[in-house]
C-alpha cells in the first residue's frame, strides 16, 4: 500500500483515475458479482420484461422477487449495487483530491484527468439516480458521508457532464477513455431521463453531425448490427462509451472479463443458464410480411418455440417473417449459436418448464474468437465483450424521441429508418454453414409518413425495444416514459401463461419505478439514533 | 534383635518402582532411600513400624512381623495440599493460589488418542470449551470462559516459559504439567495477550536415577458412522418426489430421465439422457478428460437404480497409530530427556490424513550450587492434507447434494460419472473431487524451544533468563484438474505452489525474591520480556499444462497465464512484569500483578498499556474456630480477584494509516481496449485510525477450593464476570464511504459470566478395588453489550439465503441464529384469504399479501410484532449455538492389575442450524439428492400434519428462501468419548525381562453419542461470530485401539 503523498504526481492521479474506470464493472468491490453487473441484466432487462432469471427456481433466489416486483429493502442485491456505485464515486473523489495536490502537471493533463473523473462520477450517480431516485450526494469536499437523500441530484449530474465537456479533449489518449463527445452524449441521456427534450435536441443533433469517438473517428452505425457484440469491432464508430472488458489478461481470474455476466450462458455447454429471454421479447421480433413490427398485438403472432420438446425429438423452426435482430439477441433452438453449433433447445436449458426455451446471446463469445475473447479462468465463462453504456444507435433513437415530442414526425421516422436500414443489411443476417439465412428475415423501413404523434411515439419506443433487447435498458426506458405500470402488468398477464411463477405478480405504480433504498444503508446512516436516509415510497 | 529387612516400593497403580522413597523406622531419625529399582534394605526388628514416604504419595506404615523379611510396599498417590502449580513466570503452592487456575490431569488427558493437545482438553478442564472435528489435524476451537472478542479468541499458550499461539506440533507424551489460567489475577501477568486466557505447559525432563526408557504405542482402527446419515432417498423415490413437486406446481409430468406419464420410471442409462440399453451406441464412447467440450465426446453412464451411498463412497474405515519412545535420566548435576514420536492417522475420508514426527531433547545442568542452565528443544515435521468442512462445496457437501442415481464411475469404469445430463443437478462427484487432490502435497516443519539460565544470588534472590521461540516453515503445492463429468465443467487446469516461513523469539529476564520469616511469606517477581515475530510467504499459480503428470507440473512448465504473490509481516512487544505474593500465617493471602506492554500494532499515542490485577484468599480451614471440623474438612479457601487483561491481536499494523493499493482484479483496467492487457490503477483501500488501542477485559472472579475427608473429595467452584471493553471492531461504513477497508476502532463491548466447577473424589472400595471420579462443569453466558454507534447488529453467513443466518446483536449472545419463526402451515385457502384481508386493511392496498408468497402448504410465519403483516421486522433470534453448559465426567477403577477408565463428555442447550436440510428437504433447493422427509413428511392436502412445507417446483420466501426456524435443532449431546481397559503385568513377571512396567490396553472412543440432533454429528464448529451451522461436518468416528506402555 502507498500513502497519498506518494501518489500526488501526474502518473499517480492518472492511476487513481484508472482505478475509477476499474470500478465500472462493479466487480471485486466486496459487493457481489452479477448483482452489480455493468450491463444491468437483472434490473434493466429482467425487470423490464426482456428476460427471465433463468436457471432453476432455487438458484439465486434474490432475483426472483426482483422479477416479481416484490423485492424488499433487505434484498442484498440492492445493497451490492449501492456499494459498488459509491465505491466508483469514492475513487473519482480520491482522484480529484489527489489531483488537487499535484503540482508538476500541465494544464491540459489536469483538465483531462478532472474531466474524466467528473464524467465517471456523473455515470455512477446516473446509475444511482435511475435505480434509487433519492440518493445522497458525496463529492471530494464532503466530510461526513452520512448525508441525507432528500435533494434531487439531477442538477448535480448535469453539472458533472457539463464540466466534463468543458475540460475533456475531443480525441483521447486511449480508446477506452471518455472524451468530450461522450460527456455530451451522457448529458443528453441525462436530459432524456428528465424529458428535457429541448435541452437534449441540440446536443443530439451536434453529436449526429460531428460527434467523434475517443479515437477521433466520427460517430456512425457499424455496418452490421451484430458487430456491436463482437469484440473484434469494439471501440468503433458506434461506441460512445463502453465498459472495457479483457480476457486472459494476467489477473488469474475473470474479474475483468465481464464477470457480472458469467451466469448468462446456455447450460451444460457452459454454466449456468441464467438470463433467459422472454416469450414476449421473442414475439416482438415478429414482422409483418412487409417487414414492419406489430406494435401492440405481436403476441398474437407468436414465434414457434420448443417448450416441452426434448432435444432429441424433432422440431421445425418458425418460418414466418422475423426481424433479423432476433437471432443476434436470443439463442433459440435450431439457429446457429455463434459458431458453437445450432442451439439444441432443451439440452442447453436448465429447466425449460421454469424459465422458457431461450438463451441469451449478446454476451456470449464467438467460437472463432475463443482463443482470445474467452477466459476459462473461473467456473463460469469470462469474455472480452465490452458493454456499450451508450452506443450511437442510442443517440439516433433519442433524437427520434425528441422529434416525436417537440419536432417533426418525419424527422423522427428518418432516424428510426436509419436504425432499421442497418438492421436489414443481409450480410449481417445469421447464416447457416451453406450461406443461407437461418430463418425468414424480413425487415424494412417505415416508408409511409407518420401522421399521428401517439403512434409515432409507440413506434420509436418499440424500435428501442428491438434494437436494445437484452442490453439492460428496457426497465429504465419504461420508467422514464412513464409507462412501466401498464406495459409491465400487461407483460405479466401474457407471459405468466407460460412462465407460471409470474402468476400473481404485480407492478405497483408509484413504488416499483424505483428500487428500495437498501435497508442496510438506512441502518448504517444512523446518526444520533436517527437514520439520515429515507426509504422510497411504498417500501416501508 | 535387629535384622536386615528388604523390600520394594512401587506405585500401586502403575506398578512402577519408586526411586528415592524415604524408608524410616518410626521414632528413629535415620533411614534409607530406595534405589533405582525401588528396593531398599534397612535394619529393624519385629514390631517396628516402617514409615515409607514419597513426595506426592500418601505415607505408608508397615509393621515388621516375625519371620517376614521382605515387603512389597504399594504406595498410592496422595492428595497434595502442598502441590506446586506452575503459574505465570514461576510456581506457587496450590494452597496459596488466589486466582482461578485449572490443573489438568495430564495422564488422563493424553489418553485421548489424537495428536493435538488442544483436542485432548475437551471436557478435562472446567472453564474450557473445546469444539473438535473428526478430521485429522483440524484445529480445534479452544475457548476459555466464553468468547471475548469479535476477532481472535484463541488462548495464549506458554510452553516452558515461551509464549506461542499454537501447540499443534507438541507431542502430548512430552507434557509434564498443564494448567489453565482463567481469570485476571492469574493471567493478566501476560498483559496484552492474556484476554483469552493462558494455558501453561511444562515439558518433561529426566529424573535423578537410572536411565529410564519408555515406549508408548497404539494401533487402532477408525470406523465412520454407518447407515444413511442424511436420510437420502433411493433413486425411484427421488423421481417420485419430482412428480409430487411438479403436480403441486401444476406442471406437466415430464422429465428427460424419468419419462412422462402418471408415474416416473428409472432409466437404464442417464447418459445418454434416459436411454435404454438399445439406445446406447457403445462404439461411440469417448471421453477427453482434458476437454469436456471435445466434439467427439460421447458419455455412457448407467443409472444406479439402487442408489449410490455417496457418504460411504468417500468415508471408509481407516487405521491410526502412534509410537513414542523416550529415554531419560540424570544424576546430581544433570538431567536429560530425549523423546521421539511418530503419529499417523489416516482420515476416514479419502485423501485426508495427519502424519507427524516429533523429536524432543530437554536437559538441565547444575553448575555448582547456585547456577543452573538448561534447554528445551522440540522439532516437528507435519504432513496434513485436509478437506473443507462445513462447506457445501467440499466433498462432504457434495456427498449430500449429488443424486444417488449417479454412479461413481461411468459405464466402462474408466472415467468418473457426474451430473452431466438432463435433470441431474450441478453437484460435483465427491469421489472425483477428493481423489483429484491426491497429488496435492505439503508439509510444515517447526523448531520450538528455549535455553535458560538461573543464578541464585545474595540470599533470597534468583535471576533467570530465557531466550526461546519458534522457527517454522512450510510449503504446499496443488493441481487443479479440468473436469468433464459435471454439468458445469471447469475447462482450465492450473498448478499452484506456495511457501512460507515464520520466526519469532521471546527473551525473558526475571528476578525472584523469596522471604519466609515467622508467619510471613513474601515473594516478589520483577522482569522484562521482549517478543518479535516476523515472516514471509510467497506463491504462484500457472495455468494450462500439457501434461498433468506430477513429475512434470511446476510453476515453470505451464503454458498459460502465470500469477504470483508474496507478502511479509512483522510485529513486536516489549513488556515490564511485576508480581507480589504475600501470605500471613498461612491463612491470609494477597497477590498483585502489574504488566506494562508496548505493542508495535498500535500507533505511537496508544502504544503502551498497563494491566493490573489484585486478588486475595482466606484459608478458613486454618482458623482456630474451624478446629472442630478437621475430621472432615481438610482444607477450605475462599478467594477473589479483579484485574484487567488485554488483547492486541485483532488489529493489523497498518490500521493507523490511510492507504492506497492496486489489484489486477479490481483497480486495473483495459483502458486501451486491447482485450488482453491491463493498465495499472490505484484506489483508496484503507481508511486509517491512529487512535486504536487495547481491548481490555475487566475480570472479576470469586471462588472457593475445598478438600474433604482426608483428601478423598475435593472441589473448586468459581464464578466470574468479564466486561470486555474497547473491543476492536471494524464497523461497516456507510456505503457512501466506498468499500475501503474500514478502520478498526475501539467501540464494541460484551460481557461473559459463568460458573466453572471441578469436583473429584477417590478412594478404596476394598483393598483390591479403588476408584476415582472427577467432574468438570463449564458454563458461560455471552452478551453483546454494544457494537458501534447506530449499529446494533451485524449479520454473517447467508449461504443460499437472501438474508444472513447469523445476527450478532446487542443484547443477545454472539453468533445467534436469526430469522422467521414458523408457527405452522397454511392449511386452507380460507385461512390465507382471512390473513390477506387483515393485512389489506392494515396497508390499505388490495394487493397486499399477509406474507410474501403466501400459499397452501407453505410455512406460516409468526407475526412477532402483531401488526397483521409479515415484514422483516418479524424476524427474531431463533437460537444460540453457545451451550448452556458442557461437562466432562471421568470414572476410573482399579482392580488388582486391571484398570478401567471411562470418560464422558456432554454439551447441553446449544442450537444447531442444520443447513444440510435446506438441500435435502426442499425439492426446489437445486436439483440434487433429497431426503425421505421431503417425500413422506411434506405438506399435502392429505397430509396436513406435516414436518416440512409443500414440495414445489420453485422456492420462495415462504418455503426455502429465507432463514427460518425449520433448520433449528437442539444440539445437546452426551458422548462416551473414551473407554480404556488396561492390564498391567505383575511386577514379578515384568522384572524377569528387566522391565519396570508393562501395561497393555484396549480402548474405544466415541463409542456412542446420545443426541436428538438429526444431522451427522452435533459437534459443529465455525468462526466465533458465526458458528453452529452444519453444512456438512467431518463426523467424529468410532476408534478401536490396542495399546502398550512399556518402560525399563
Amino acid at each position: 500500500s502507498l500513502s497519498e503523498d506518494v501518489l500526488a504526481t501526474e502518473e499517480g492521479a492518472d492511476a487513481l483515475l484508472i482505478g475509477a474506470y476499474g470500478a465500472l464493472d462493479g466487480q471485486n468491490l466486496g459487493a457481489g458479482n452479477w448483482s452489480v453487473a455493468a450491463d444491468n441484466w437483472i434490473y434493466g432487462s429482467i425487470a423490464g420484461g426482456d428476460a427471465h432469471k433463468g436457471s432453476d427456481g432455487g438458484d439465486q433466489p434474490n432475483i426472483n422477487p426482483i422479477e416479481r416486483y416484490e423485492a424488499d429493502p433487505s434484498n442484498g442485491f440492492f445493497n451490492d449495487k449501492w456499494k459498488a456505485m459509491y465505491e466508483g464515486i469514492s475513487r473519482c473523489n480520491s482522484t480529484l483530491t489527489v489531483l488537487g495536490k499535484v503540482e508538476d502537471i500541465s494544464d491540459d493533463a489536469r483538465a483531462r484527468i478532472m474531466g474524466e473523473a467528473l464524467f465517471l462520477r456523473g455515470h455512477y450517480y446516473f446509475e444511482l439516480k435511475r435505480f434509487f431516485n433519492n440518493v445522497p450526494w458525496i463529492d471530494e469536499n464532503t466530510e461526513d458521508v452520512k448525508q441525507p437523500n432528500t435533494t434531487d441530484i439531477w442538477p448535480m449530474i448535469e453539472e458533472q457532464f457539463k464540466t466534463a465537456m468543458a475540460n475533456l479533449p475531443e480525441v483521447q489518449i486511449d480508446a477506452g477513455r471518455a472524451n468530450k463527445s461522450a460527456a455530451e452524449a451522457y448529458l443528453a441521456k441525462t436530459y432524456m431521463y428528465q424529458k428535457k427534450y429541448a435541452e437534449a435536441k441540440p446536443l443530439l443533433e451536434n453529436l449526429i453531425a460531428s460527434g467523434v469517438t475517443a479515437s477521433g473517428e466520427p460517430y456512425g452505425l457499424l455496418p452490421g448490427y451484430s458487430m456491436n457484440f463482437n469484440p473484434e469491432f469494439e471501440n468503433g464508430p458506434e461506441s460512445v462509451f463502453a465498459v472495457q472488458f479483457s480476457a486472459n489478461d494476467g489477473s488469474g481470474g475473470i474479474q475483468n472479463s465481464r464477470q457480472g455476466s458469467m451466469l448468462n450462458f446456455p447450460y451444460t455447454k457452459w454454466c449456468c443458464g441464467f438470463f433467459q429471454p422472454s416469450f414476449d421479447l421473442v414475439n416482438s421480433y415478429r414482422t409483418s410480411d412487409e417487414g414492419l413490427p406489430y406494435l401492440a398485438n405481436y403476441n398474437q403472432f407468436p414465434v414457434k418455440h420448443d417448450m416441452g420438446i426434448n432435444s432429441d425429438e424433432p422440431f421445425t423452426l418458425d418460418d414466418g417473417p422475423l426481424d433479423p435482430r432476433l437471432d443476434w439477441t436470443v439463442g433459440r433452438r435450431g439457429i446457429p449459436y455463434l459458431g458453437h453449433g445450432d442451439h439444441p433447445g432443451q439440452r442447453w436449458i436448465r429447466d425449460q418448464a421454469y424459465a422458457g426455451p431461450y438463451s441469451p446471446k449478446k454476451n456470449v463469445y464467438r467460437e472463432s474468437q475463443a482463443d482470445w475473447a474467452f477466459d476459462a479462468g473461473s467456473w463460469a465463462p469470462g469474455t472480452a465483450i465490452n458493454y456499450e453504456v451508450i452506443r450511437f444507435a442510442d443517440i439516433i433513437l433519442w433524437a427520434a424521441e425528441v422529434e416525436v415530442e417537440i419536432g417533426s414526425l418525419d424527422k423522427a421516422r428518418e432516424y428510426v429508418n436509419i436504425i432499421r436500414e442497418r438492421a436489414s443489411n443481409p450480410d449481417d443476417f445469421v447464416k447457416r454453414e451453406d450461406g443461407s439465412n437461418a430463418a425468414n428475415y424480413v425487415v424494412s423501413t417505415f416508408d409511409e409518413p407518420w401522421t399521428d404523434q401517439e403512434t409515432a411515439r409507440e413506434i420509436v419506443r418499440f424500435e428501442r425495444k428491438l434494437e436494445f433487447g437484452m442490453e439492460g435498458r428496457r426497465f429504465f426506458d419504461l420508467v422514464r416514459w412513464g409507462v412501466a405500470d401498464q406495459v409491465l402488468n400487461d407483460y405479466i398477464d401474457s407471459e405468466s401463461e407460460k412462465i407460471i411463477y409470474l402468476k400473481g405478480a404485480t407492478f405497483t405504480s408509484g413504488q416499483n419505478e424505483y428500487y428500495p433504498i437498501p435497508q442496510r444503508q438506512i441502518d448504517l446512516s444512523t446518526k444520533e439514533g436517527e437514520p439520515t436516509l429515507m426509504q422510497n415510497p411504498g417500501y416501508n | 534383635q535387629d535384622r536386615t529387612i528388604t523390600g520394594t516400593v512401587y506405585d500401586i497403580n502403575t506398578k512402577e518402582a519408586l526411586i528415592g522413597a524415604n524408608v524410616q523406622i518410626q521414632g528413629d531419625p535415620g533411614g534409607t532411600v530406595t534405589d533405582f529399582d525401588g528396593e531398599f534394605s534397612i535394619q529393624a526388628r519385629t514390631g517396628d513400624i516402617l514409615v515409607v514416604s514419597y513426595i506426592g504419595y500418601d505415607a505408608f506404615d508397615q509393621e515388621i512381623t516375625a519371620g517376614k523379611d521382605n515387603y512389597e510396599i504399594g504406595m498410592a498417590e496422595g492428595v497434595l495440599v502442598d502441590e506446586v502449580v506452575v503459574v505465570g513466570y514461576g510456581t506457587q503452592k496450590k494452597a496459596d493460589l488466589t486466582g482461578s487456575v485449572a490443573v489438568l490431569d495430564v495422564k488422563d488427558m493424553i489418553s485421548q488418542p489424537t495428536a493435538d493437545v488442544a483436542n485432548q482438553l475437551q471436557g478435562r478442564a472446567a472453564g474450557v470449551t473445546v469444539i473438535n472435528s473428526g478430521q485429522p489435524g483440524e484445529a480445534p476451537k479452544v475457548r476459555i470462559r466464553g468468547i471475548n472478542t469479535f476477532g481472535n479468541n484463541n488462548p495464549l499458550y506458554v510452553v516452558d516459559g515461551v509464549p506461542t499461539d499454537n501447540i499443534n506440533t507438541l507431542n502430548p507424551n512430552d507434557i509434564e504439567s498443564m494448567q489453565v489460567l482463567k481469570d485476571a489475577s492469574s493471567a493478566s501477568i501476560y498483559g496484552a495477550r492474556a484476554s483469552n486466557g493462558v494455558i501453561i505447559i511444562t515439558t518433561k525432563n529426566g529424573e535423578k536415577g537410572k536411565v529410564k526408557v519408555s515406549l508408548n504405542s497404539f494401533y487402532g482402527r477408525q470406523v465412520p458412522k454407518k447407515g444413511n446419515v442424511w436420510d437420502i432417498m433411493k433413486p425411484i423415490d427421488q423421481a417420485n418426489l419430482k412428480w409430487l413437486a411438479l403436480k403441486n406446481s401444476g406442471k406437466p409430468l415430464d422429465d428427460a430421465q424419468y419419462g412422462s406419464g402418471p408415474t416416473p420410471t428409472l432409466p437404464d442409462f442417464i447418459q445418454p439422457n434416459g436411454a435404454s440399453r438399445d439406445e446406447v451406441d457403445f462404439d461411440k464412447y469417448f471421453i477427453n478428460p482434458k476437454n469436456a467440450n471435445d466434439p467427439k465426446t460421447y458419455r455412457i453412464v448407467e443409472a444406479n437404480k439402487e442408489g449410490t451411498d455417496w457418504f460411504h463412497e468417500i468415508f471408509n474405515p481407516a487405521p491410526m497409530m502412534s509410537h513414542n519412545l523416550s529415554v531419560s535420566g540424570g544424576d546430581e548435576n544433570s538431567t536429560f530427556l530425549i523423546s521421539g514420536s511418530y503419529f499417523d492417522q489416516k482420515g476416514t475420508m479419502i485423501n485426508t490424513y495427519l502424519k507427524r514426527y516429533t523429536l524432543r531433547a530437554n536437559s538441565k545442568f547444575n553448575i555448582g550450587e547456585h547456577v543452573r542452565v538448561g534447554e528445551n528443544l522440540a522439532l516437528s515435521f507435519t504432513d496434513n492434507p485436509r478437506t473443507g468442512i462445513l462447506s457445501e462445496g467440499s466433498p462432504i457437501g457434495m456427498a449430500y447434494r449429488i443424486k444417488p442415481i449417479i454412479p461413481v464411475y461411468d459405464y466402462y469404469g474408466k472415467n468418473y460419472a457426474g451430473t452431466f445430463g438432463s435433470g441431474l443437478g450441478n453437484a460435483h462427484n465427491p469421489v472425483a473431487l477428493a481423489e483429484r487432490t491426491r497429488n496435492n502435497k505439503g508439509h510444515s516443519k517447526k523448531v520450538f524451544g528455549n535455553v535458560f539460565g538461573e543464578v541464585d544470588f545474595l540470599k533470597n534472590f534468583t535471576f533467570r533468563t530465557s531466550i526461546g521461540g519458534a522457527l517454522a516453515n512450510g510449503s504446499y503445492h496443488s493441481f487443479s484438474y479440468p473436469t468433464y463429468e459435471r454439468s458445469e465443467n471447469t475447462l482450465s487446469n492450473s498448478f499452484s505452489e506456495s511457501s512460507w516461513y515464520n520466526i519469532n523469539w521471546t527473551w525473558t529476564n526475571t528476578v525472584n525474591y523469596t522471604l519466609e520469616r515467622d508467619i510471613h511469606s513474601l515473594k516478589v517477581l520483577l522482569g522484562t520480556e521482549a517478543y518479535h515475530n516476523s515472516g514471509r510467504e510467497v506463491g504462484g499459480t500457472t495455468q494450462d499444462y500439457f501434461s498433468f503428470d506430477p513429475n512434470f507440473t511446476n510453476l515453470g512448465t505451464g503454458a498459460g497465464q502465470k500469477s504470483n504473490y508474496s507478502y511479509g509481516y512483522e510485529d513486536a512487544l516489549y513488556s515490564l512484569i511485576g508480581r507480589v505474593d504475600y501470605t500471613l500465617n498461612q491463612k491470609y493471602i494477597v497477590s498483585g500483578t502489574l504488566r506494562r506492554d508496548g505493542s508495535s500494532r498500535f500507533a505511537e499515542r496508544n502504544r503502551y498499556g498497563v494491566f493490573p490485577a489484585v486478588s486475595a484468599g482466606w484459608r478458613i480451614s486454618q482458623e482456630s474456630f474451624m478446629a472442630g471440623t478437621g475430621n472432615w474438612l481438610s482444607d477450605l479457601k475462599i478467594r477473589g480477584g479483579w484485574g484487567i487483561m488485554g488483547n492486541q491481536i485483532n488489529i493489523g499494523g497498518d490500521n493507523a494509516f490511510t492507504t492506497f493499493s492496486s489489484a489486477l482484479s479490481n483497480t486495473f483496467y483495459d483502458i486501451t481496449g486491447s482485450n488482453s492487457s491491463l493498465r495499472l490503477g490505484y484506489r483508496k483501500n484503507r481508511i486509517g485510525n491512529p487512535d486504536a488501542k487495547w481491548e481490555s477485559n475487566i475480570n472479576s472472579n470469586i471462588g472457593f477450593d475445598a478438600t474433604l475427608f482426608d483428601g478423598r473429595f475435593d472441589m473448586t467452584l468459581d464464578y466470574y464476570r468479564k466486561d470486555v471493553e474497547d473491543l476492536l471492531y471494524s464497523p461497516e461504513l456507510a456505503g457512501t464511504a466506498g468499500t475501503s477497508t474500514p478502520p478498526t476502532v475501539n467501540i464494541a463491548s460484551m460481557t461473559n459470566s459463568g460458573i466453572d466447577l471441578f469436583a473429584g473424589t477417590r478412594g478404596d472400595l476394598t483393598s483390591d478395588l479403588s476408584y476415582n471420579l472427577s467432574l468438570t462443569f463449564t458454563s458461560y453466558k455471552n452478551e453483546i453489550v454494544s457494537i458501534a454507534d447506530g449499529v446494533d447488529y451485524f449479520g454473517q453467513t447467508s449461504l443460499r439465503f437472501s438474508d444472513p443466518i447469523i445476527r450478532n446483536q446487542v443484547g443477545s449472545s454472539i453468533s445467534a441464529f436469526y430469522g422467521y419463526n414458523i408457527i405452522g402451515f397454511w392449511d386452507t385457502e380460507a385461512e390465507i384469504e382471512a390473513a390477506n384481508q387483515k393485512a389489506q386493511q392494515v396497508t390499505g392496498n388490495e394487493n397486499t399479501e399477509y406474507q410474501t408468497a403466501i400459499g397452501l402448504g407453505r410455512f406460516k410465519y409468526e407475526d412477532t410484532n402483531g401488526d397483521g403483516i409479515i415484514t422483516p421486522d418479524d424476524r427474531q433470534i431463533l437460537g444460540n449455538p453457545n451451550p448452556d453448559f458442557s461437562y466432562g465426567l471421568n470414572v476410573g477403577l482399579n482392580y488388582k492389575d486391571f484398570d478401567l477408565s471411562v470418560f464422558f463428555y456432554g454439551v447441553q442447550g446449544n442450537t444447531i442450524f442444520n443447513y444440510v436440510r435446506w438441500w435435502t428437504d426442499f425439492y426446489p433447493s437445486f436439483v440434487g439428492a433429497k431426503s425421505y422427509t421431503a417425500l413422506n413428511k411434506s405438506w399435502t392436502p392429505d397430509n396436513k400434519n406435516a414436518v416440512v412445507a409443500i414440495q414445489e417446483d420453485n422456492g420462495n420466501f415462504s418455503t426455502n428462501g429465507v432463514p427460518n426456524s425449520y433448520y433449528l435443532e437442539d444440539g445437546s449431546y452426551f458422548r462416551a468419548k473414551n473407554i480404556i481397559l488396561g492390564y498391567t503385568l505383575p511386577v514379578n513377571i515384568t522384572r524377569k525381562f528387566s522391565s519396570t512396567n508393562l501395561r497393555i490396553y484396549l480402548q474405544a472412543t466415541n463409542l456412542f453419542t446420545a443426541t436428538k440432533y438429526s444431522g451427522i454429528d452435533p459437534e459443529i464448529s465455525g468462526s466465533d461470530t458465526s458458528f453452529g451451522i452444519d453444512a456438512g461436518a467431518y463426523p467424529t468416528q468410532k476408534e478401536f485401539i490396542f495399546g502398550i506402555n512399556l518402560s525399563f
